[in-house]
């Protein structure tokens, strides 16, 4: 008698619970994944028009700290955290330059906030933004440079996003 | 009572006047200004005479407000700044205020009056109180000297202060300095300046502190006196430092800590920018600032690609390393110091920049497209390091005078792209007139405008790439024609010319487009060598007279055959059946040979109707194009399959059939063998015969030449061909790699016979070579031999006659003797004779030949040359159901003379069922091997050998064809008569089908030479065929028996007799 009373709660409890969880994990590493395969090639696009000597090697792992260089991945904050960092960067980049990966980066970071906001997660105050700051006005006038730095360090992370996208089901 | 008047006035004028102590006693302390002000008062008399017409006037000092006199009539003075330090506060207290208000007996009236005095804002504000006044005032400058009157009234009595000044500059802090940055020398010195926040900054001292750990709890302080810079040379590089700095005023006042200054000292360059003229040579110092870089190991690259040569290089010190380069073109060019790192260069982000000023070449080209909205997009070429600006300028006139009108005031104003130029290399202008001249050049950004590209004028109408043309429609004719039409774009307005291409749409994957143009009309006919075609056709238009671009292709567009009538019958087709193991079902992939598309060009096929019937109940059908394949799954039932040609009219009447089942076939064929050499095989086959006839025949195989391991399906590798049911051989021409198997399936109107196979298999070529190696250092032992055996025959028989020199054989024709009769005419007198066997028949050769003439062709599609017989060509769809004759060969005895010995006619053949395998194999003994045998072997016949100038010629020799020795194999190569291996041997002796053949040889010494050739062949064709195992099908009657036995045998006379022709002529006498 009273069992179907206590488990109609319940059921409607799940069913709320359920709604709050996004549905499209999937869709979304199948999102995530196509605009990072599409960053990439770009980016490799971009390398190959600059004709860069191939025996240049623009700042070692160990220098501008300020740009995230093999930086771990912990879920989508950390993701999102990195993702800003880098747009800020190329947002330095005069007008025009790498205008489609930039369009592109901004567009994949919009869905991932978006995912972010479903899951209810809070995202952490991006911290050194002073050193950012100086780091990008001291270096932003050598544009070639600056933007090879700044996007092979984007292909690597994009490359280690592809092979961690699980992690977007975590905050 | 005591009134206070109190007069401020404010009075704006410089800072640099005034000092701290100027105009007054008071001090300035703690951003205030401070002062004691006493005043003597006629206070006695006032109150003893009582008031009087004019009150008495009393003197006011100032004292030194650090040591204060405590009077009554002393008031303490303090100003100070407010708010955001624009207003000034002064407040003046009575020491009696301080006091007991008790030892008052009156309350004093204090009176504060204020007076600006300015040249500027003559303001003044004046304020008034008992014992205490306060008064504000705002100031509208920075700095400003504000003049200060207090009037004391007491009971009548007054008193009037000095004018005392206040600077309000020196009631604030001053300013932290700004500018912070720092500089390189060319020594490698780092100097860090800045600069006063005022440019009259009274500051006489600085404090830098710096820091490397952001927690900013580790500060390293350096003080300067009287100088904005400082050398920090113990920085590290790859550190990110914040500096900051602050300054002292001369009164002590230290300001707060300027904004931080971030900076990483990696690689400095000096300096950062040059401007320079082509052919200058121009000199850039780096510093190192990382210290286990060495200016010795300093790579300068320029612009990121190039690297310059270490001539040019300079080691200023351990730290500096200095570059000269010579620029010799206008642009924009950077230098960039890396440091060797194995086989790379590691290099920082920063670079020098080089501008040579002047004009370069950018190569702007420009397309116009002329629509809705008139666009023109420009493109160019340029460093990918600099940073341009695409600007252009409209002209009203036309480009041909834009020199006379250039600089005029006509001239609009330069304009830059609205996207920025960026680093896409080109720019997208709208919105502009097509008819009017553009100025259009790049110019580099830090350049200051005098690094530039040539311009380039351009008037878009002569650069239009139009829209390519509409509404194409194409039509394949029976006349052979392709009839297209299409439209042309409406703008731009001027006359147009075309270009059309058009492939085959059969041919798409491999076959070129082929472009037929100029066209001037919107329309053309094409001729073609086929009709029934269907073409993709596109086509592209541009301007007829005039610069311009061609237009995009159109959409591609298939052409329509036109057609009268639906096509006549399907086409042939077969099948290949797959069992797929993994998912338990069976594949059926139909291989259809294509229609012949220019059989009828009324009734062209367009596609095909694959209809299937199973179990006899379900029908449905799939419509597919002209494909070679088509899959299906078979549930092992009763299975028909139609497959239909159809084209817009209809699907074709007369078609093929096929029925697959899986019950038990039946069995219809006896014999099925082959005949392979390289290049054709010949099969033949017997059915039996109380069987049906099938209705056809399928002869299939794969083809070796496909290697099934690059992916291609056993579909593709398959070959078949149809046969007609009349038939019962086919010669199939083309290359063969010598192990194929050949398949035979009866076809029945019910479904297929029992199939039977058939493998052709050949030799290594290898061990073939090897082998004719050693046949041929067998020849030339033999030739050895036998010319030394000629030289003993010259010494032992040169008295032996001619026989036609002989008594016996006067007046006789050797060359017309057919019978052994004919030679010894005397039939009762030789009987006698031992060695003539009088009235045997020698040998019986019939040799059954089509007598008409054999051509080769060659199939135009799988290259399978076939045989051609009369004026009837067997082709491939001929050899299906048309009843054509193909070649045949029947020889029901093999001749066996020594001439035949070059030619043996040796045929193996193999008949394989699939149930009963069978293996029967008939063999003639070539007489080849037994030729040096019958001539020179010492344990044979005491009267071998041969003679000069022999008993017979040649042509004499009974059993052969005289008029082509050969003629029995004519068609055959050698190798196709090779001897078999001792194994077939063995073989056919056991069966007792083989017979030995003995033979009397009388050769002529040039005849030697002929059958030592001979011999030779069949020696090489021995080593092939035992290696080759060439097997072939003889149908051969014994001939003689007895191998090494001279005498006969008197149990095998009666099925053969022995052929013993004398090489010498035997005087036998008759017997009386």
């Amino acid at each position: 008698m009273y069992f179907p009373a206590l488990l109609y709660p319940c059921i409607l409890g799940t069913l709320s619970l359920v709604h709050g969880i996004p549905v499209h994990q999937d869709s979304l590493k199948n999102l995530v994944k196509l605009q990072a395969d599409t960053i990439i090639l770009r980016i490799k696009d971009h390398n190959e028009k600059l004709k860069l000597s191939p025996k240049l090697v623009i700042g070692g792992p160990e220098l501008y700290p300020e740009v995230p260089a093999d930086k771990p991945l912990q879920g989508l904050g950390s993701i999102i955290d990195t993702l800003t960092t880098f747009q800020k960067v190329l947002q330095r980049l005069p007008r025009g330059h790498v205008s489609q990966i930039r369009n592109d980066l901004s567009t994949l970071l919009g869905h991932l906030k978006e995912r972010m906001n479903s899951m209810r997660c809070t995202l952490k105050e991006p911290a050194n933004e002073g050193s950012l700051d100086a780091f990008l006005e001291n270096n932003a006038t050598h544009h070639i440079t600056f933007g090879h730095l700044a996007l092979d360090r984007l292909k690597r992370f994009m490359q280690k996003l592809i092979a961690n996208l699980d992690l977007l089901k975590s905050c | 009572m005591l009134a206070l008047l109190v007069n401020f006035i404010t009075i704006s004028q410089g800072l640099a006047a005034l000092s701290p102590s100027d105009g007054s006693e008071g001090v300035y302390e703690d951003l205030k200004w401070k002062a004691v002000l006493c005043c003597e008062l006629p206070f006695a008399q006032t109150l003893d005479d009582g008031l009087s017409e004019h009150p008495p006037v009393g003197q006011c000092q100032l004292l030194n407000a650090t040591k204060p006199e405590f009077s009554r009539n002393c008031l303490d003075i303090l100003c100070w700044l407010e708010g955001e330090q624009t207003n000034l506060i002064c407040n003046a207290k009575s020491h009696r205020a301080a006091a007991a208000a008790s030892l008052l007996t009156v309350r004093p009236q204090l009176v504060v009056q204020m007076n600006i005095l300015s040249d500027e804002a003559n303001h003044a504000t004046q304020c008034a109180g008992e014992d205490t006044a306060m008064c504000s005032i705002s100031l509208h400058v920075n700095d400003a000297t504000v003049s200060l009157n207090i009037s004391i009234s007491l009971n009548g009595s007054i008193a009037l202060s000095p004018k005392m000044q206040v600077s309000t500059h020196h009631l604030r802090r001053p300013e932290p300095p700004v500018s912070l940055h720092y500089d390189v020398t060319t020594k490698g010195e780092v100097i860090f300046r800045w600069s006063d926040a005022q440019p009259d900054s009274d500051a006489i001292s600085y404090e830098i502190r710096y820091s490397s750990n952001s927690s900013l709890q580790q500060w390293e302080v350096v003080k300067v006196k009287s100088r904005s810079w400082v050398p920090l040379n113990e920085l590290s590089s790859g550190i990110r430092y914040m500096v900051q700095v602050r300054c002292q005023s001369h009164i002590n006042y230290w300001s707060d800590w300027s904004q931080p200054f971030y900076f990483t000292l990696d690689v400095s360059y000096i300096p950062a920018e040059i401007f320079t003229t082509p052919g200058s040579e121009v000199m850039v110092y780096a510093v190192f600032h990382n210290r286990s870089w060495s200016a010795s190991k300093a790579v300068w690259m320029l612009n990121g690609q190039v690297k310059i040569p270490e001539s040019q290089y300079r080691v200023i010190n351990e730290q500096v390393s200095a570059v000269t380069v010579t620029v010799d073109e206008p642009g924009f060019d950077t230098l960039m110091c890396c440091h060797q790192w194995g086989e790379r260069f590691k290099c920082m982000i920063a670079y020098a920049k080089i501008y040579t000023e002047g004009m370069f070449n950018a190569d702007i080209t420009c397309q116009s497209r002329n629509s809705e909205v008139d666009t023109m997009s420009c493109e160019w070429s340029k460093s990918a390091w600099a940073q341009v600006r695409l600007l252009y300028r409209q002209y009203t006139s036309v480009c041909e005078t834009i020199s006379e009108i250039e600089g005029s005031e006509e001239a609009e104003e330069n304009m830059e792209c609205p996207s920025g130029a960026g680093d896409h290399r080109e720019c997208t202008l709208r919105n502009l007139s097509l008819f009017s001249c553009h100025k259009i050049w790049l110019e580099v950004e830090g350049g200051r405008g005098k690094v530039r590209s040539f311009p380039v004028y351009v008037a878009p109408i002569d650069y239009v790439k139009p829209s390519p043309p509409s509404v194409l429609e194409a039509t394949t004719l029976p006349n052979k024609t392709l009839s297209v039409s299409w439209r042309r774009p409406h703008l731009p307005v001027y006359d147009m010319q075309y270009e059309l291409r058009i492939v085959a749409l059969r041919d798409m994957a491999n076959a070129q487009w082929k472009v037929i143009g100029p066209l001037l009309e919107p329309q053309a006919e094409i001729q073609l060598e086929e009709s029934c075609v269907q073409f993709k056709v596109e086509v592209r238009c541009r301007r007829l007279n005039g610069s311009g671009y061609w237009s995009d292709w159109s959409m591609s567009y298939t052409s329509v055959v036109y057609n009268r009538k639906a096509p006549e019958m399907g086409p042939d087709f077969w099948r290949v059946i797959q069992e797929d193991s993994v998912r338990s079902v069976t594949n059926v992939t139909l291989i259809i040979k294509q229609p012949v598309l220019a059989g009828n060009p009324y009734s062209c096929v367009e596609g095909l109707v694959i209809e299937h019937q199973a179990s006899g109940i379900a029908v449905w059908s799939n419509e597919t194009t002209l494909a070679q394949f088509h899959s299906f799954q078979w549930r092992k039932e009763a299975h028909t399959i139609t497959v239909m040609s159809r084209n817009a009219l209809g699907i074709s009447a007369r078609n093929r059939n096929m029925t697959l089942l899986h019950q038990p076939k039946r069995q219809c064929v006896r014999s099925f063998s082959a005949v392979a050499n390289s290049s054709c095989v010949y099969l033949s086959w017997s059915l039996l015969s109380d069987h049906p006839v099938p209705q056809s025949f399928v002869i299939e195989w794969l083809d070796l030449k496909k290697d099934p391991e690059k992916d291609v399906s056993l579909t593709e590798r398959l070959q078949w061909v149809r046969v007609q049911s009349a038939s019962r051989d086919l010669s199939l021409c083309r290359r063969f790699y010598g192990s194929e198997e050949f398949t035979l399936y009866p076809v029945f109107v019910d479904g297929e016979g029992e199939p039977v196979r058939y493998t052709a298999t050949r030799g290594d070529p290898a061990a073939y070579i090897l082998l004719l190696i050693i046949a041929f250092l067998s020849v030339v032992l033999f030739v050895t031999l036998l010319m030394s055996q000629n030289q003993m025959r010259k010494l032992m028989w040169k008295d032996v006659p001619n026989p036609n020199n002989c008594s016996w054989a006067k007046g006789m024709d050797f060359r017309q003797i057919d019978t052994i009769e004919n030679l010894f005419p005397h039939s009762e007198g030789l009987t006698a004779c031992p060695l003539l066997l009088v009235s045997e028949s020698i040998c019986e050769v019939e040799i059954i030949e089509k007598p008409l003439p054999i051509t080769l062709e060659h199939e135009k599609d799988n290259e399978v040359p076939i045989y051609k017989s009369g004026d009837q060509t067997i082709t491939d769809s001929a050899l299906l159901a048309d009843s054509s004759e193909p070649l045949s060969l029947e020889a029901s005895t093999a001749a066996a003379t020594p001439e035949t010995s070059g030619q043996s006619s040796v045929t193996y053949s193999t008949v394989l069922l699939s149930d009963q395998p069978s293996l029967l194999r008939k063999q003639q003994e070539s007489l080849s091997s037994s030729s040096d045998e019958g001539n020179f072997s010492a344990n044979n016949s005491d009267i071998s050998g041969s003679f000069p100038g022999g008993l017979w010629d040649l042509e004499n020799h009974v059993c052969s064809d005289s008029a082509n020795p050969r003629h029995s194999s004519s068609y055959n190569s050698v190798e196709e008569f090779s001897e078999t291996s001792d194994q077939d041997y063995e073989a056919s002796e056991s069966t007792g089908v083989a017979k030995d053949l003995y033979y009397l040889e009388v050769n002529e010494e040039e005849e030697e030479e002929e059958e030592e050739e001979d011999e030779e062949e069949i020696e090489e064709t021995q080593g092939e065929q035992e290696k080759n195992e060439i097997v072939m099908k003889v149908d051969a009657r014994p001939l003689l028996e007895g191998k090494n036995s001279t005498a006969i045998d008197s149990n095998n006379v009666s099925h053969s007799i022995p052929l013993y022709l004398p090489q010498f002529r035997t005087e036998c006498i008759n017997p009386p």
